[in-house]
């Protein structure tokens, strides 16, 4: 049993929790991080490890650009070890294919309302760019999108690494800790009790993931989130031949080429989760679409066997963009959660930004789309598509 | 002939999902031959899938063109009765009308309320019945050394495939090593085709046959009555044999050159070009493990089996699953318990008769016939005596930390020990930081060592196999593409709301 006062506790051990929690350490924070598994088992350990602006929801820019400036220091924050092993690849581009005349004309109109943001990275190819970027690609597409600062990374050693440095930083880790409730205690601070002890604290955030909602639900808070178990397929290794990460528009489509030679496919494949339970199952009549998909993109991988499946859990929110920022119910209490599926790359910044926040009292404006309470009645929609026009 | 789908009764309510047969059987060895014999001859439709070109399993492999009548007598000869014993059955087998019998046919997906995966020739897809016998037989036991991945060391097993399929034979200097019945029976075979080993080092020794004394029962007397025959014949031509082996390491660098053996305390080196090791079989679990059936680790052999009922049902595991509904599937033959040829035939039947009895389908009675229950009693009679005098997984106890334990990502016994000193004692966690187990094999020849490891030095709980999830055998991603669902639940591509929108796209990265 443990008992520990801290200034603030973090329920949940993914990516996101643990980046908080480097930073909270490392500014001199008391920091205790719970997790109900162990650091790292869901969604952050087991993800495509994309790092990737291109496509990318244009409110999430300004922290995703900030986390690639961490990513590619990663070692200033995790130390030379840690980010050797988390093999951060950039520079490598991420290629949006269009294989269709639709396709083609969403591309263009990217790019050019990317351009009036200010927002310069995501360059439209034409079909002979494409081929020349892409061998083997198939001889249909039409051309796409580049974003070349764009890359990935081991997303497993990452979340590790980023763990080890919170610990090595300072940061109390109880993993195997299932949180059973959160409450005031009689001074006005948090009481985090947990099936192994209690934790008390100034502030703390909601990094439950899958689980976020049902973390806020104990404390009355409702905020809407889908469990899905995003699933992912791995070939047999092939000689390398692609680079560069490759994802689709329309199509279920995102592939790329491990160092070892394996092509690591997903493309938002559901499987089947059990959010209670804790565990998920891969679908293998859903990863049809993900199949075909690889093959009409790239004709010649035909013949190359999947080797494996796996799925993890994740929360989505009904905008596409995380949940992250204060209560809207409770002071000292944040919430961070809902990535969508593509939180990997976020979290450095978010973990910085959030850390910051907390520090100051002044919530970092990077993070003001994200507002919990975005959805709320009175709130003006923020639906992305709507501000297109 | 396949039965045309009908709707099944006990789905109603169900949504009456379409069957492509009565019943499904994985494997055509002994025991799923015999059960679908059973069935069909109960009048039940039958589908036969099999990853061999002819039936027979392994132990009947090609039978039928091996004891035709242009067949070499010498090879039928050396093989023996015990392997000319499966050609009746295969005879039985390929007369049944009932059954649609798909050879080369592997199947990568099992699920509980009677789905099957399979490919073929570039083709595959899922196939759906009311109940699935799984006969899919058993494995070698991996068996690390220093050496072991060196071309030049074979299993007993693999040299057998080739004798019975290729009708190659070993030549130069051959050592056998290990323990188990399957080893003395090969080098038995070996003999009459004019091979000779130039040594046998076994694992167990005489302590263990005192050991197993006491579990000798009359009914086991035959079985036994035909390994002494094989170690007589050993002896008599003078094949020297050492017992109670404790080192066994494979010296080479391109191939096979010499293998070191210590044994009984003392140590040689022998030149060699043929290292055929075994140290027993262990039940096929991946299908059924797939399919999310319960497993129980036996500590005294080191390997998994899955749960079943005496009757072969399958138990799965508690929690979630991914078919809802009752499970139906069922275990035969070595895929059940290690029992060899006869209690896996005895078994299948057993099987058969109770699936056709539970589908009101009861076939007209052979007076003769002794129940197929008793007779798997009678056959499995002899294992408690075999597997005291043969002990077999001893082997995996003393893994010297050099030795590869996972061949497919070279991970060696040091680094999973020491993962195992800093606290990791879950096998799929292991397999996150290490990747042991993520290679083209998904851990058939890796995970029942580990375990050991595990088990044995951490005193870890009784281990768990890695988390098995499809395809349990690679399926290549064009026939992935063309793959048609059988449900429309789960066909559903049910993904991110990611129709983009030019300014705002939820992109995902898995």
């Amino acid at each position: 049993m443990f008992d520990r006062k801290n200034d603030v506790v973090i329920i949940g051990g993914g990516l996101q929790g643990c980046a908080i929690a480097l930073f909270l350490a490392k500014a001199g924070s008391k920091v205790t991080v719970i997790d109900k598994t162990v650091a790292g088992r869901h969604a952050s350990g087991v993800n495509a490890g994309g790092l990737r602006l291109l496509l990318r929801d244009h409110r999430e820019y300004p922290i995703a650009v900030r986390a690639m400036d961490i990513w590619a220091h990663l070692d200033q924050f995790v130390g030379q070890a840690a980010a050797e092993a988390s093999e951060v690849q950039l520079q490598t581009s991420q290629i949006a294919i269009a294989m269709d005349e639709d396709e083609m004309a969403w591309a263009g109109e990217r790019e050019r309302d990317m351009k009036r943001r200010g927002i310069p990275n995501e360059q439209l190819l034409d079909g002979a760019d494409i081929r020349r970027l892409l061998p083997g690609i198939s001889s249909q597409v039409l051309g796409g999108l580049v974003s070349r600062p764009d890359g990935h990374a081991n997303p497993a050693n990452a979340a590790r690494a980023f763990r080890m440095a919170a610990a090595a930083g300072g940061a109390h880790f109880e993993e195997r800790c299932c949180v059973v409730g959160i409450d005031l205690n009689g001074s006005g601070s948090w009481r985090v009790t947990t099936d192994r002890g209690t934790a008390e604290a100034e502030i703390v955030v909601n990094c439950a993931g899958a689980w976020g909602a049902g973390l806020a639900g104990l404390v009355d808070e409702n905020l809407e989130l889908r469990s899905m178990a995003l699933s992912m397929m791995v070939t047999a290794r092939v000689e390398p031949f692609v680079a560069p990460v490759v994802i689709g528009i329309d199509r279920p489509l995102s592939f790329k080429q491990s160092a070892v030679g394996s092509l690591v496919i997903g493309g938002g494949i559901a499987g089947k989760p059990c959010l209670e339970e804790g565990t998920s199952f891969t679908v293998m009549d859903r990863m049809v679409s993900s199949a075909r998909a690889t093959v009409d993109a790239f004709p010649c991988l035909s013949d190359i066997p999947v080797l494996r499946t796996w799925s993890g859990l994740e929360g989505v929110t009904p905008d596409g963009i995380p949940y992250i920022g204060p209560s809207a119910r409770h002071p000292g209490l944040w919430h961070v959660f809902g990535f969508c599926g593509h939180g990997f790359q976020l979290s450095p910044a978010v973990g910085e930004t959030v850390a910051a926040s907390l520090l100051s009292g002044n919530i970092d404006a990077r993070l003001q789309p994200f507002a919990v309470d975005r959805f709320q009645a009175g709130k003006p929609a923020q639906r992305g598509r709507n501000d297109a026009a | 002939m396949t039965a045309e789908p009908r709707p099944d009764p006990s789905a109603a309510g169900t949504g009456a999902m379409p069957r492509d047969a009565d019943v499904i059987v994985i494997g055509a060895g002994p025991a799923g031959m015999s059960a679908a014999v059973e069935l069909s001859a109960a009048g039940l439709s039958v589908i036969v899938l099999d990853m061999n070109a002819s039936p027979g399993g392994q132990i009947y492999r090609a039978v039928e063109a091996n004891l035709n009548e242009g067949a070499s007598h010498g090879l039928a000869n050396a093989l023996g009765a015990a392997y000319s014993a499966g050609q009746p059955l295969v005879a039985q087998f390929r007369v049944q009308s009932n059954i649609d019998y798909r050879p080369n046919t592997v199947v990568w997906e099992l699920r509980t309320d009677g789905t099957v995966g399979w490919q073929q020739a570039g083709r595959g897809g899922y196939l759906r019945a009311r109940h699935v016998v799984l006969a899919n037989g058993a494995m070698e036991r991996p068996m690390p050394f220093p050496g072991w991945t060196l071309p030049g060391v074979m299993t007993a097993g693999a040299v057998q495939t080739l004798i019975k399929a290729s009708r190659l034979k070993p030549s130069g200097r051959v050592v056998l090593a290990g323990t188990g019945p399957l080893l003395f029976l090969l080098a038995d075979q070996l003999l009459k085709l004019a091979v000779r080993p130039a040594l046998i080092a076994r694992t167990d020794g005489l302590g263990d046959k005192l050991a197993a004394l006491p579990r000798l029962r009359p009914a086991a007397l035959p079985a036994l009555a035909k390994g002494a025959g094989w170690m007589a014949n050993l002896r008599r031509v003078g094949v020297r044999t050492v017992t109670s082996l404790t080192h066994l390491e494979a010296v080479g660098n391109e191939r096979l050159r010499e293998v070191v053996i210590k044994a009984a305390g003392k140590t040689m080196r022998l030149p060699c070009d043929l290292l055929i090791v075994h140290d027993g079989i262990i039940p096929s679990i991946d299908l059924a493990q797939g399919a999310g059936i319960a497993m129980e680790w036996r500590p005294d052999d080191a390997s998994w089996r899955p749960v079943t009922d005496a009757h072969g049902l399958a138990k799965p595991v508690s929690g979630p699953s991914l078919s809802p509904g009752p499970n139906c599937v069922w275990l035969t033959g070595d895929a059940r318990t290690i029992g060899g040829a006869d209690a896996a035939a005895a078994h299948g039947m057993h099987v058969g008769q109770t699936i056709a009895a539970s589908l009101g389908a009861v076939k007209s009675r052979h007076a003769s016939h002794s129940s197929p229950a008793k007779r798997y009693a009678q056959a499995m009679a002899a294992r408690p005596f075999i597997d005291a005098a043969f002990p077999p997984g001893r082997w995996s106890v003393e893994l010297g930390d050099a030795t590869i334990i996972c061949r497919c990502e070279e991970i060696t016994a040091a680094q999973i020990r020491s993962c195992a000193q800093q606290g990791v004692t879950d096998m799929d966690q292991l397999r996150g930081l290490l990747r042991c187990g993520m290679g083209p094999c998904q851990g058939r020849s890796c995970a029942t060592a580990i375990a050991r490891l595990l088990s044995r030095e951490f005193d870890s709980p009784l281990p768990m196999p890695f988390r098995g999830r499809p395809p349990v055998r690679p399926v290549p991603l064009g026939v992935l593409a063309q793959l048609q669902s059988l449900d429309p639940d789960l066909s559903r591509s049910e993904a991110l709301d990611d129709k983009p929108d030019a300014s705002s796209r939820g992109g995902i990265d898995v």
